[in-house]
């Protein structure tokens, strides 16, 4: 957390609405675990993040309609342990399930989509690719001698 | 008649088109210099989506020039389509503090906003590489980002304080004083604000900011203690000094 922590005055009926000016808070945009309703889009949030502020963060910076927010708290897992045979914690997070409004919709794309990687003709990487096939041919055994070892015989 | 009438009319809206036309290519390159000459190209923001040019405050009203193209909403979460599968990705350097100190406080602000998204892109590209199982493109990324984030905030600290010191001379920005609490240690006690008045706060009444007497003995052991403390290492330490010194005479004695 890069922000030392904020003292916000103490808020009295009447006091103006408290204002973020550097937000610190990060959301992370992920692929729903089971199936959402295509106008859905699950985020984890931090745990001190309401559904208001969800709601302002994104209409206020991201510049998206939205309709109607639901949390909840996923419990993280404590079921790993480390080479003590302590039991390790993960943290807990909050989610937000965002609907968005306006009839709009969201699937999460592929970001990491296959691509074929061929080195460039030439290149320092095709060359080692190259040596090593070569070395690897000469590794090899003898298939005359079916998978006799070298060191037995002449 | 009709006609010719019809004719000159479509003229004068074609002038008037004109006109307008010529007025706001003239304003449009007014702009485009106004924040090219701002732009540096030498240092590169971290991250390709920056557009961080204020033009003069003649023109602090419209927007500034955008030199990235244009993405809305959701999309702002991923990466350009682009880099999207790429083993590594280029980036530039973190922003210094003394780059950052010749910005406006507006800029800053606005420079927050664009790093916030930046670092929200790469938790979601994370997470998302966490959950296929794959190496995240060059993770180095989120450390520079959250670098930049830590030196924009120490720059309008900065700021802060030195216009709180103009304004009022008041060094920190939450104010203090130091206190004794009731085993006679000193600390820096940082005030807050109560919505009850001190003299009627039960809860505030409850701390105790004072010595009793009955300490006094106690805080006097306690600085034995410390005392004959450091007075044992002391001398332990010279102890084993010598006795170093008697079996290697040509030793060195180390600084310590």
């Amino acid at each position: 957390m890069p922000v030392s922590r904020l003292l916000y005055p103490l808020y009295q009926l009447g006091n103006p609405q408290l204002r973020i000016f550097r937000p610190n808070w990060f959301l992370t945009l992920v692929r729903p675990g089971t199936e959402q309703p295509p106008d859905t889009v699950q985020f984890r949030i931090p745990m001190e993040m309401t559904k208001c502020d969800i709601k302002n963060y994104l209409e206020n910076i991201y510049n998206v309609p939205v309709g109607a927010v639901r949390t909840r708290i996923q419990m993280g897992s404590n079921k790993k342990r480390n080479h003590r045979n302590q039991k390790i914690k993960q943290p807990d997070y909050k989610v937000a399930y965002v609907q968005l409004a306006q009839g709009q919709t969201f699937n999460f794309p592929d970001i990491f989509p296959e691509k074929d990687k061929t080195p460039e003709e030439g290149s320092m990487e095709d060359m080692e690719q190259k040596f090593m096939e070569d070395e690897r041919q000469r590794q090899k055994l003898d298939p005359r001698r079916g998978g006799v070892t070298e060191w037995f015989g002449l | 008649m009709a006609a010719s009438s019809s004719a000159g009319r479509i003229l004068t809206l074609c002038k008037q088109f004109q006109n307008v036309f010529r007025i706001s290519s003239a304003i449009n390159t007014h702009y485009c210099t106004a924040s090219l000459t701002k732009y540096q190209p030498r240092e590169r923001p971290p991250l390709a989506a920056l557009s961080l040019c204020s033009p003069v405050s003649a023109v602090s009203q419209c927007r500034a020039l955008h030199t990235t193209v244009s993405r809305r909403g959701l999309d702002q979460f991923f990466d350009h389509p682009e880099n999207w599968g790429e083993t590594n990705v280029k980036s530039g350097a973190p922003w210094t503090a003394k780059q950052l100190r010749t910005k406006s406080n507006e800029d800053l602000h606005k420079l927050w906003y664009v790093l916030l998204k930046e670092k929200n892109m790469l938790l979601t590209l994370e997470q998302e590489a966490k959950r296929q199982r794959l190496q995240m493109p060059s993770p180095e990324r989120l450390k520079k980002v959250s670098r930049s984030m830590v030196r924009v905030e120490t720059v309008v600290k900065e700021r802060e304080t030195a216009l709180r010191l103009l304004q009022t001379g008041q060094e920190k920005g939450r104010p203090g004083a130091w206190r004794r609490n009731m085993f006679g240690y000193a600390y820096w006690y940082r005030y807050k604000e109560y919505a009850i008045p001190w003299y009627m706060n039960k809860r505030y009444k409850r701390k105790r900011f004072f010595t009793p007497k009955f300490v006094q003995p106690h805080i006097r052991l306690r600085l034995e203690k410390h005392l004959r403390e450091k007075a044992r290492s002391a001398t332990l330490q010279r102890g084993t000094r010598s006795k170093l010194k008697e079996k290697f005479p040509q030793m060195k004695v180390s600084a310590s």
